[in-house]
């Protein structure tokens, strides 16, 4: 049968599968510290498993957790998870063509899904392939549960785990140091690297502030400190 | 599971899912400004070493809580560490081994 719509959107869903299988292992360690991470605080296995079921976006959980537990403000909270998931306004606008014409659910659903690694294989895989609107849908599902799936399994057994090692193992201390590699990772120019070291000098001059607000303020000033240093370059 | 938990993860589910979606959802009537594509650029860097600084001079890690204080915070020097480990191998992993090491000496030749 050379057109059986199912076995072909079926086999559409495992290429998408197998697009995403090599950037898997690179969420693993990531999966376990926003698992083990939050219990260290002295959360519940639940309460860390609650954040990548709600928010299913690493780094904001770690962000949103550390800040829970230095009792930051509700908005301080929701201020940082947004900027961090700022790229995701990025992903959405450059995907939106490919799956604009789907129904409700499966637009909700593949908002919801959305991550770096599924953003990745679609943005490299869409144009060249010349697929309708179903096989990019099941193209989109399978990566995008695969990754799903698996990022879950991290969080609760990171959890479980983190439940059995003692508190001196002191592993909140991840938080920052993963925090430390991703921001070293951004600084790919002097701009970067302007935008980076503003946003951590006024972060340290506003440790004192309440709610966390230093962190705002620094985030904000980074911003404009790498805009304006972009602008005065070219 | 406080109430004020459940509050703050759903909200904060919320804003994440509104920020994936927005776009998929109603790309016809919502277009971003240009200044505001180029001003992402810095997001990452500037909120990211805004965050990392809490966590380096804010509270006590568990070792401290479990073993008492010692003269020098070890968490800024463990971070340089960690920091200089990344710079050189550009890897995560051998950052957080090398940045918890630290961590766990710079404590115990204070003890």
């Amino acid at each position: 049968m050379p057109h059986d719509p199912n076995r072909q959107l079926q086999s559409r869903a495992l290429q998408g599968m197998r697009a995403m299988t090599p950037l898997l292992p690179g969420i693993v360690p990531f999966g376990l510290i926003a698992g083990f991470t939050p219990v260290s605080f002295g959360f519940t296995w639940f309460d860390a498993w609650a954040g990548s079921l709600l928010m299913f976006a690493g780094a904001s959980q770690l962000a949103a957790y550390q800040l829970m537990n230095e009792s930051a403000s509700l908005w301080v909270i929701l201020l940082t998870v947004a900027a961090i998931n700022l790229r995701y306004l990025l992903y959405s606008a450059s995907i939106a063509p490919h799956l604009a014409n789907a129904d409700r659910l499966t637009r909700l659903l593949a908002g919801y899904g959305l991550t770096d690694q599924i953003y990745a294989i679609c943005h490299r895989d869409y144009p060249t392939h010349d697929w309708d609107l179903q096989e990019r849908v099941a193209y989109y599902a399978g990566g995008s549960c695969l990754i799903w799936g698996l990022w879950q399994a991290c969080t609760v057994l990171g959890a479980f785990v983190g439940q059995i090692i003692p508190v001196f193992w002191s592993l909140e201390f991840m938080i920052p140091l993963t925090f430390l590699a991703l921001a070293l990772n951004t600084l790919k120019s002097r701009s970067h690297q302007t935008a980076a070291m503003t946003g951590a000098f006024v972060s340290f001059a506003g440790l004192t502030l309440p709610y966390n607000l230093g962190l705002i303020l620094g985030g904000i000033a980074g911003i404009i400190a790498g805009v304006v240093h972009q602008r005065m370059r070219s | 599971m406080t109430e004020q938990f459940i509050w703050t993860v759903a909200l904060a589910g919320l804003v994440t899912l509104f920020l994936k979606s927005a776009f998929i959802e109603g790309q016809h009537y919502f277009q971003l400004p240009q200044w505001f594509i180029d001003a992402l650029e810095f997001v990452p860097p500037a909120i990211l070493c805004a965050l990392v600084i809490p966590g380096i001079f804010k509270g006590d890690v568990g070792l401290v809580r479990e073993f008492g204080s010692v003269p020098i915070d070890p968490k800024p020097i463990a971070a340089l560490i960690a920091a200089m480990t990344f710079l050189a191998t550009k890897k995560t992993i051998p950052t957080l081994l090398a940045g918890m090491a630290s961590l766990y000496l710079v404590f115990w030749v204070q003890i």
